[in-house]
């Protein structure tokens, strides 16, 4: 592996992506299905909560879209050891969902796409965007 | 912002925003504690200097080193006895500890001469130990002695010794985590890629942010030998100084504590791609799903299964017993940092217990983000407090059980508040599905101690009833359970007093290579 002490001070300024919560508006019923999906995260993962908003921000995307992926029946691609961390963290939830979520079944491939789309954007709003951890934007680790 | 301001600190305004109480559809967003801070002026903060931060916790635990601190013997203090990190090579690090015994004259004249003569009589006392880490103190950092300069010289009088210097001083941060900080950070500065290790496995691992306490990383050891995984080296619990200098050579860092060695595994990915995989060694479900994950990555999620299964049906019953009699206790979850993540959810589902309020002393907010997510709504969640602040919180909550270190706990106990030492444990190893089992042991013994029942009645005065006295945990404990749960012909913990000699002379199943060994390795 190549050895690189390199720093990418840049790597801090990643957008904001949300300026409020993403789901304020959503109907009472869909906000239900994905509370249950947000509350299982919170209490039981940590991959969202690495100390930096950037790695945020890839942690909740790798592992979400993943999820997703392994949802609809997807064939996941883990080209690098980072992608297989993340595959490995999606398998998990993938199953927790399965067996949580039982109204996970009756959905088509679209509406489990939409769904973890939204859940996505509630976990980057807790976590990165809507965050008050004030050391989320330090450039260091 | 749901702010608690409490009323022994109504002087000290700036701590209402280091406290907060999640309210009904509160999320982190509404409620997060400040954290990380400098103490504030007037509060009397319980947290420990970022010197202590770095050897204490992290430094000291590496078995086969001379640590010698750089200043006054004073700052060794909570070396001897305090700590529990034991090692597989009779604690050497426990039982020796070393001060270069710096006085008033070294602060005048400098004292570097007197620490080259400290390393080289260390180092003749103990011959068989090669290897030594330097500790700067506030002292010998403010009269700018060049510990590196002289570490080098030692090591060109003897090559066959090794030093690792660490700059991190009792004012080197607000906390105990500045000097975790520090240490992750030098460490990989100074040592990791210097050794080449022997690849005996196709899944190699450094097992990152685990002391050993009390035996928690060889009960972990056990887990990952049983799955032919190769543990390169643990960041820092009962691991040698040398296997630390080969972290670079792993497949995947699994990051126990992310408080005090996050900081190592998010450089060695960005420094040599190693990935970070993030676990929990508490509870079944949590190790459970962490085997499960570190099997998954590297295809022997079968191996881990076999383990779940052959623990879960020895262990599980046994907690389930504890789970029915401690059904709704009340606990503050009260530990120095990461703790307070590792163990809120899980105690609440596997246990029966309720969080009502976690404290951190040392943490970040990012701890407190898991934590506070991790607790139901209402609890009182603190950064940093003060004894007062803690004394008006049990006060307040009154729990009937109290998780923290050994210093508040002593108060706990005058209050008469029942406290388990959740820094070094009381009959620990509390990790792997074993140890969850004895953490819930000892639980169930503070919350039902008799003893602690008795301390109550006041033997000063003539009207306490002196014709009833004889009651036993399990009296206390099954008066209010059904028929059916008194009659269980369980009793609880059912292991050894001490699980780890076992564990050290266990022999493991060789597992044949997938991949060829390179010449390289």
């Amino acid at each position: 592996m190549a050895k690189s002490k390199e720093k990418n001070v840049a790597r801090a300024n990643y957008p904001k992506l949300y300026d409020h919560d993403p789901l304020a508006d959503v109907e009472p019923e869909l906000r239900a299905r994905i509370s249950e999906m947000e509350t299982y995260i919170m209490k039981n993962c940590l991959w969202q909560f690495n100390s930096r908003g950037w790695d945020r921000r890839k942690q909740n995307a790798g592992i979400l879209g993943k999820t997703a992926q392994l949802l609809v029946g997807e064939v996941v691609d883990n080209p690098t050891p980072l992608d297989k961390c993340h595959w490995v963290d999606a398998v998990l939830l993938a199953r927790n969902f399965k067996e949580r979520c039982l109204w996970l079944a009756d959905l088509g491939a679209d509406e489990i796409r939409s769904i973890i789309e939204k859940l996505h954007a509630r976990i980057d709003w807790l976590t990165i965007d809507g965050s008050l951890n004030e050391e989320l934007t330090v450039q260091n680790y | 912002m749901p702010y608690h301001e409490f009323e022994v600190s109504k002087c000290i305004p700036e701590r209402k925003m280091h406290a907060v109480v999640k309210g009904p559809g509160e999320d982190l967003t509404h409620a997060l504690p400040k954290g990380y801070l400098n103490t504030i002026p007037g509060t009397i903060s319980e947290r420990g200097c970022a010197y202590c931060g770095a050897k204490h916790v992290i430094g000291t635990p590496m078995k086969d080193v001379i640590h010698l601190s750089h200043g006054p013997v004073g700052c060794t203090y909570d070396t001897w006895q305090t700590k529990r990190y034991i090692s597989d090579n009779n604690n050497f690090q426990l039982k020796y500890t070393f001060a270069s015994d710096v006085k008033e004259k070294h602060i005048v004249f400098g004292a570097e001469k007197l620490l080259k003569q400290n390393i080289l009589e260390a180092f003749d006392a103990f011959p068989d130990i090669k290897r030594m880490t330097i500790y700067q103190t506030c002292a010998t950092a403010l009269i700018g002695d060049d510990m590196s300069a002289i570490a080098e010289e030692v090591m060109a009088e003897r090559p066959e010794v090794d030093i690792f210097v660490c700059n991190s001083p009792g004012f080197g941060g607000p906390s105990q985590s500045g000097g975790h900080h520090k240490i992750n950070i030098a460490w990989l500065n100074q040592k990791v890629g210097t050794v080449e290790p022997d690849i005996t496995s196709d899944y190699v691992i450094n097992y990152v942010g685990e002391y050993n306490i009390q035996g928690d990383q060889e009960v972990m050891l056990d887990f990952f030998r049983r799955m032919g995984i190769q543990v390169l080296s643990t960041f820092t619990g009962n691991s040698t100084y040398d296997s630390l200098r080969s972290m670079h050579r792993a497949h995947l860092n699994v990051l126990e504590c992310a408080r005090s060695a996050e900081y190592l595994c998010d450089e060695l990915r960005v420094r040599y791609g190693i990935p970070r995989l993030d676990i929990d060694g508490f509870g079944h479900k949590a190790l459970g799903d962490s085997l499960r994950k570190i099997g998954l990555f590297f295809g022997i999620e079968d191996r881990a299964e076999a383990i779940i299964a052959e623990e879960t049906a020895r262990w599980k019953p046994e907690l389930d017993w504890y789970k029915e009699r401690l059904q709704g206790k009340k606990v503050c979850l009260w530990p120095g940092g990461s703790k307070l993540w590792h163990w809120a959810h899980a105690i609440q589902e596997e246990m029966g217990v309720k969080v009502v309020s976690v404290y951190t002393k040392f943490g970040h907010q990012g701890d407190m983000e898991k934590g506070v997510s991790r607790c139901g709504e209402g609890a009182l969640a603190i950064d940093d407090p003060n004894e007062l602040e803690n004394q008006e919180a049990m006060l307040t909550l009154k729990p009937d059980v109290i998780f923290t270190g050994k210093r508040p706990g002593e108060v706990a106990k005058k209050m008469r508040v029942p406290y388990l030492n959740a820094h070094a444990y009381h009959n620990g190893p509390y990790k792997g599905f074993e140890g969850w089992v004895r953490f819930a042991r000892d639980i169930y013994n503070a919350v039902y101690s008799p003893m602690h029942q008795l301390s109550a009645i006041d033997i000063s005065k003539d009207d306490y009833e002196t014709g009833k006295g004889f009651v036993t945990r399990r009296m206390l404990s099954d008066a209010g359970l059904p028929e059916e749960a008194k009659a269980s012909p369980l009793t609880g913990y059912t292991g050894k007093f001490d699980p780890i000699p076992d564990l050290r002379q266990k022999t493991y199943p060789a597992f044949e290579r997938r991949v060829a060994p390179a010449v390289a390795e």
